[in-house]
């Protein structure tokens, strides 16, 4: 007995270190971006979140719940308080907050740029827990291993991005480890604690919506298939109504957590589970004959409520023009929606349903072995497992929709993998410990029997626990759980003896481990490629490898710091919207439009500046108060996203609103192109102008290495503009409105003309 | 009695004439009786086109005419040639048509819609010089060459079916097409029928959910329908779906040779999805069999052979699947190994 725990305890120690290992690694992997660059925060909406961390931090929780700023969106300004998930920006700026109390001077930007790196060590092991809880401590920490550092969740957690992803995916899969927890023990303090987290998730990121129509499907799905118990009623009741309650908390949800539809699953559930609770009720206190009598008349009774209550809701669902439903998640419904009907949906990159090569890329070989995982599940099914079986197949269901949704595959990719893995090793292993020539003395046996024969008790005692049914008298449970320990304990030598014959032949099973390892290797591989080549790039500071070397394009940051240092406080600089985030964090000055598109005429007023002649543009820009505009211009470095390739969407959002922009006025034969064939219309608008003003100067033919073609109108002068600064490898230009020309001029003009 | 002839024939020449202008001036209203009439006859709204029905509605009258004609050129012998979409591009228009002619309550006389077949009116054919399908043209009341001076719809007109084309005519013509009424997926006798049966069936429904024994309760079905789901997905089926991706390409350079794999990671072929995903999804299977079932086995040669014969196909699937992946998107995944290992 004593060396049984003194066992338990070393394989306690061991899984700790073992932990602790996994949290370094998921924290280490992910700082190629601040090793191959620096410690910089990333792209676009990371530094929107990162300006309101600074004004959290600066001002107090207070001031940020009101906030409104007046340096986007002008002049119409911008309520952030009540705009954003506020998860991501209270936990870093808490971090700091607790960091510079304790006199550990970090800035806010060090904060936020590693916020993501050490959520992700909190993911991977809460990924272990919750595999815990469904099959034991070896799955839990093969799929904490594998979560470190599995390619999709690294792709949007790398150092700097700081983003809301970043704390989502832990919250989420915390949320379901205790959902699980408490399933599996019935207690209303996990319930609590599950609906706290769950708070945390809604804070944090919109896709909370994920959890509470995937826990309302399981609980339907465990009251179908005969599983009801009062766990379940625990587990999801305290959820349903704590959760909204607190969900109705945070400012940008709101009343929207009882009012669309994305909700409405879980109410329904709700109905529908105390109706079964009832039942069980009444079956308990009442004689079958009695009971059969009564079933009929409750399920009468409850079959009308249902038909009305869904009535009801049918009626008010139908009568909003979605059906309630967002556009997003309606194009998961039904996914060909997007590409019907919300062509702004449809065209973002990461809205694209996903090609098999970007399996292989974000989850690797977890995708071969996530089937083996499913299968494991249902040996024997449990309501965990029946969890982790839904959570896989609904996520890998809209993980083929959208490629974005691969970050919400992943979590259970590795569960079920990890779990694959652990059981495949346990099988090899064992064949091989049972059938190496020496080992064959049954107390060896035995003491290499415990560990794995105290891990399935577990796994029994909840397995009994749940046929029995009887949680009524839960101070005797520790003691049949001992009991039960010590009844199987005699029974180990015969268990040990009909293991022997489970055994698979001795030198497949060596062949099939070193594959599997050759496996696991391979991953490891694959994902260290993935953190250092794929997913770490900033994309504020560009590299480029040529044969002489390593480029640095650092001129994004060149020029928002001229405009930081060279223009006044007050001054509204215009650009596309993809620019507005970073300008307002870096430049500290006001932007007409920003990357929270909430305002399409506004957007589309610029669209339209930009796609206008120079005169009627310095007019719309004036008549904004803009000072300078700011284009970003790829045409001598070969950077392909620049402004000019963005041109026709900024033409066609502008010609949505304002039809006398027309996008075939831009076309020739239906064919973008800035050469000498391109359309007048093309080539006298404003962006045309203001990327290639003086680009002939730089090689003397105008040669443009994005579109690979000589520009088509090479000299030209600018009337309403002036050149202020141009950057390095000409990548950001700036330019300012020239004033308005003095009217007696124009008048003696004419008048000498006459 | 040559004079006589000779007045008759004049007699008869004026006569003709002033008929002929009466005709003409008739005509315009006549023409457009006639086509309300054609139009009413046809089912979806489309008037049937022929040589002789080109020629009194479209070459004959002076132009401007009174309205203008969209004209769908179809070929029966292509429908079964799906990468022209010719099927489905008629039924569109045929949408476009009905949606039009009822948005403008059943009046309408600026516009037509019609079809010409390409076997029986060839000559119309090359009198708008159409040499490849699928075509739509809009013939304007002004245009007097039918081949260079109407309208043709691009190819991207046509991409987003219905709706494009009723935004093309709308900009071309200055009418208003309106939103488009597609038939219901199913009929309201339909729906009232499937809800009446519903209502019979879930008493029966829930008596047998509370006894436990409806097809639910059996694991092996979830089991299935859970590793079926997982294969559909990771083979990229539903980007197959959204983009409406075929089985296979045949090849350009070799008529007979199919193309299965497309290179480039942006796109992928239906047949080489599913391919992929079996390869994705055997692996585990066999995983599952050796793990679970395997070991329950009592004849060692049998668990040996099925064992090796595993191994073997798993290891080729993931080796499959890894070179597939390194030629379709070209990414050199290496190692980072220290730099005195080389």
């Amino acid at each position: 007995m004593t060396n049984n725990s003194l066992r338990n305890a070393f394989g306690g120690v061991l899984s700790f270190f073992i932990l602790l290992l996994i949290g370094v690694l998921a924290f280490s992997i992910r700082l190629f971006s601040v090793i191959k660059y620096e410690s910089v925060i990333h792209e676009f909406d990371p530094y929107f979140n990162y300006r309101v961390t600074q004004f959290l931090t600066k001002k107090g929780i207070y001031e940020f719940w009101n906030w409104f700023d007046d340096r986007t969106w002008y002049p119409l300004g911008r309520v952030i308080g009540g705009t954003v998930y506020p998860g991501l920006t209270l936990t870093a700026g808490t971090i700091w907050w607790l960091l510079n109390s304790l006199n550990i001077p970090l800035s806010v930007e060090t904060v936020c740029v590693f916020t993501a790196p050490i959520f992700s060590a909190f993911a991977s092991w809460a990924t272990y827990l919750l595999t815990k809880e469904v099959k034991g401590a070896g799955a839990g920490l093969t799929a904490a291993a594998l979560l470190a550092m599995v390619p999709s969740y690294i792709s949007r957690s790398v150092a700097g991005s700081y983003d809301n992803e970043a704390v989502a995916i832990f919250a989420l899969i915390f949320t379901f480890y205790l959902y699980i927890k408490t399933l599996n023990t019935g207690s209303l303090f996990y319930a609590t604690l599950n609906s706290i987290a769950y708070f945390y998730m809604v804070c944090s990121w919109g896709g909370y919506t994920f959890i509470i129509n995937l826990i309302p499907m399981h609980v339907l799905l465990c009251i179908v298939t005969g599983r009801y118990s009062s766990r379940l009623y625990i587990a999801y009741a305290p959820l349903v109504v704590l959760g909204t309650l607190l969900a109705a908390l945070v400012p940008v949800v709101g009343f929207n957590a009882v009012m669309t539809s994305e909700h409405f699953a879980s109410f329904l559930v709700f109905i529908v589970i105390h109706v079964v609770a009832f039942v069980y009720y009444i079956k308990g206190i009442l004689s079958p004959k009695m009971f059969k009598v009564a079933v009929t008349l409750v399920i009468s009774v409850g079959l009308v409520v249902c038909c009305a209550v869904i009535a009801i809701l049918i009626a008010l669902v139908a009568s909003s023009p979605t059906k309630g439903w967002s556009g997003r998640s309606l194009s998961l419904l039904d996914p060909t929606y997007a590409s019907k009907y919300i062509p702004i949906i449809a065209s973002v990159s990461e809205h694209q349903p996903p090609t098999w090569p970007s399996y292989f890329m974000d989850i690797n070989v977890l995708a071969f072995l996530v089937p083996a995982g499913i299968i494991a599940c249902f040996l024997p099914l449990s309501d965990a497992s029946s969890f982790v079986v839904l959570y896989i197949v609904t996520s890998v269901y809209f993980s083929g929709v959208m490629v974005r949704l691969m970050l919400v595959l992943a979590p259970a990719a590795c569960i079920t993998s990890g779990i694959a893995l652990s059981q495949a090793f346990d099988v090899f292993t064992r064949s091989i410990k049972y059938q190496l020539p020496g080992v064959s003395s049954t107390n060896e046996l035995d003491a290499g029997e415990t560990s794995s024969t105290t891990a399935e008790a577990q796994n029994d005692a909840v397995k009994t626990e749940k046929t029995e049914e009887t949680s009524k008298d839960r101070p005797s449970r520790k003691s049949k759980k001992k009991e039960k320990v010590q009844v199987e304990k005699p029974s180990t030598k015969a268990k040990a003896e009909k293991k022997r014959l489970l055994a698979l032949p001795l030198e497949a099973s060596v062949i099939s481990l070193l594959l599997l390892i050759m496996l696991g290797a391979f991953y490891v591989v694959h994902c260290v490629w993935a953190a250092a080549e794929a997913y770490s790039a900033p994309s504020i500071v560009l590299t480029s490898h040529s044969h002489d070397g390593l480029h640095v394009f650092d001129d994004f940051r060149e020029a928002y710091g001229w405009l930081r240092h060279n223009t006044d406080v007050d001054d509204k600089v215009a650009s596309w919207w993809d620019y507005g985030y970073q300008t307002t964090a870096m430049a500290n000055r006001t932007v007409i439009v920003d990357n929270n598109t909430w305002n399409n005429t506004h957007i589309a007023t610029v669209g339209t500046a930009m796609s206008s002649p120079e005169k009627a543009a310095w007019e719309i820009f004036h008549s904004l108060d803009v000072k300078y505009v700011l284009v970003v211009f790829g045409g001598l470095v070969g950077y392909p996203s620049d402004d000019i390739n963005k041109f026709l969407w900024m033409v066609r959002i502008g010609g949505g609103v304002f039809p006398h922009i027309k996008e075939p006025d831009y076309l020739r034969d239906g064919q973008y192109r800035i050469d000498s064939q391109a359309t007048s219309t093309m080539l006298n608008c404003l962006m045309y102008k203001l990327s290639y003003y003086r680009f002939v100067e730089t090689d003397g033919k105008g040669f443009d290495r994005v579109r690979r073609t000589e520009i088509g109108k090479k000299y030209f002068k600018l009337t309403h503009f002036e050149e202020v600064f141009t950057t390095h490898h000409w990548m950001v230009r700036i330019y300012k409105l020239k004033p308005p020309k003095n009217r007696i001029r124009g008048k003696t003009k004419k008048s000498k003309s006459l | 009695m040559a004079i006589s002839s000779t007045h008759l024939f004049l007699l008869s020449f004026i006569a003709f004439s002033v008929l002929s202008v009466i005709s003409k001036a008739e005509s315009e209203s006549e023409l457009v009786a006639d086509l309300l009439a054609l139009q009413s006859e046809s089912k979806s709204g489309v008037i049937h086109f022929d040589d002789r029905a080109v020629s009194r509605f479209l070459t004959s009258p002076k132009t401007p005419r009174p309205y203008s004609i969209i004209i769908f050129f179809d070929a029966t012998q292509l429908h079964d040639k799906s990468e022209l979409h010719l099927r489905e591009l008629r039924n569109e228009f045929g949408l476009v048509a009905s949606s039009f002619i009822a948005n403008n309550n059943y009046s309408n006389t600026k516009l037509f819609f019609c079809d010409i077949e390409f076997r029986e009116s060839q000559s119309s054919f090359q009198l708008f010089g159409v040499n490849s399908l699928p075509h739509i043209r809009l013939v304007g009341p002004s245009a007097k060459s039918l081949k260079d001076e109407s309208e043709q719809m691009d190819q991207g007109d046509f991409s987003r079916m219905a709706e494009s084309m009723a935004e093309f005519v709308e900009s071309r013509t200055k009418l208003t097409v309106g939103p488009i009424h597609r038939p219901p997926i199913l009929s309201k006798k339909q729906v009232v029928f499937i809800i009446v049966v519903l209502l019979i069936w879930s008493p029966f429904m829930v008596k047998k959910i509370f006894a436990g024994e409806t097809l639910l309760h059996d694991p092996k079905i979830w089991l299935a329908g859970a590793v079926f789901i997982y294969f559909f997905s990771v083979s990229g089926a539903m980007h197959n779906i959204i983009r409406k991706m075929p089985m296979f390409l045949v090849d350009r350079n070799d008529p007979d040779k199919m193309v299965f794999f497309y290179q480039g990671s942006g796109m992928q072929l239906g047949a080489e999805g599913f391919a992929v995903g079996f390869l994705y999804t055997i692996v585990g299977l066999l995983l599952a069999f050796v793990t679970h079932v395997l070991v329950y086995v009592k004849d060692a040669t049998a668990k040996r052979v099925a064992m090796l014969f595993a191994i073997f196909v798993s290891f080729w699937a993931v080796k499959k699947v890894i070179f597939l992946d390194n030629w379709k998107t070209g990414y050199g995944i290496h190692g980072f190994w220290p730099s005195s290992w080389n």
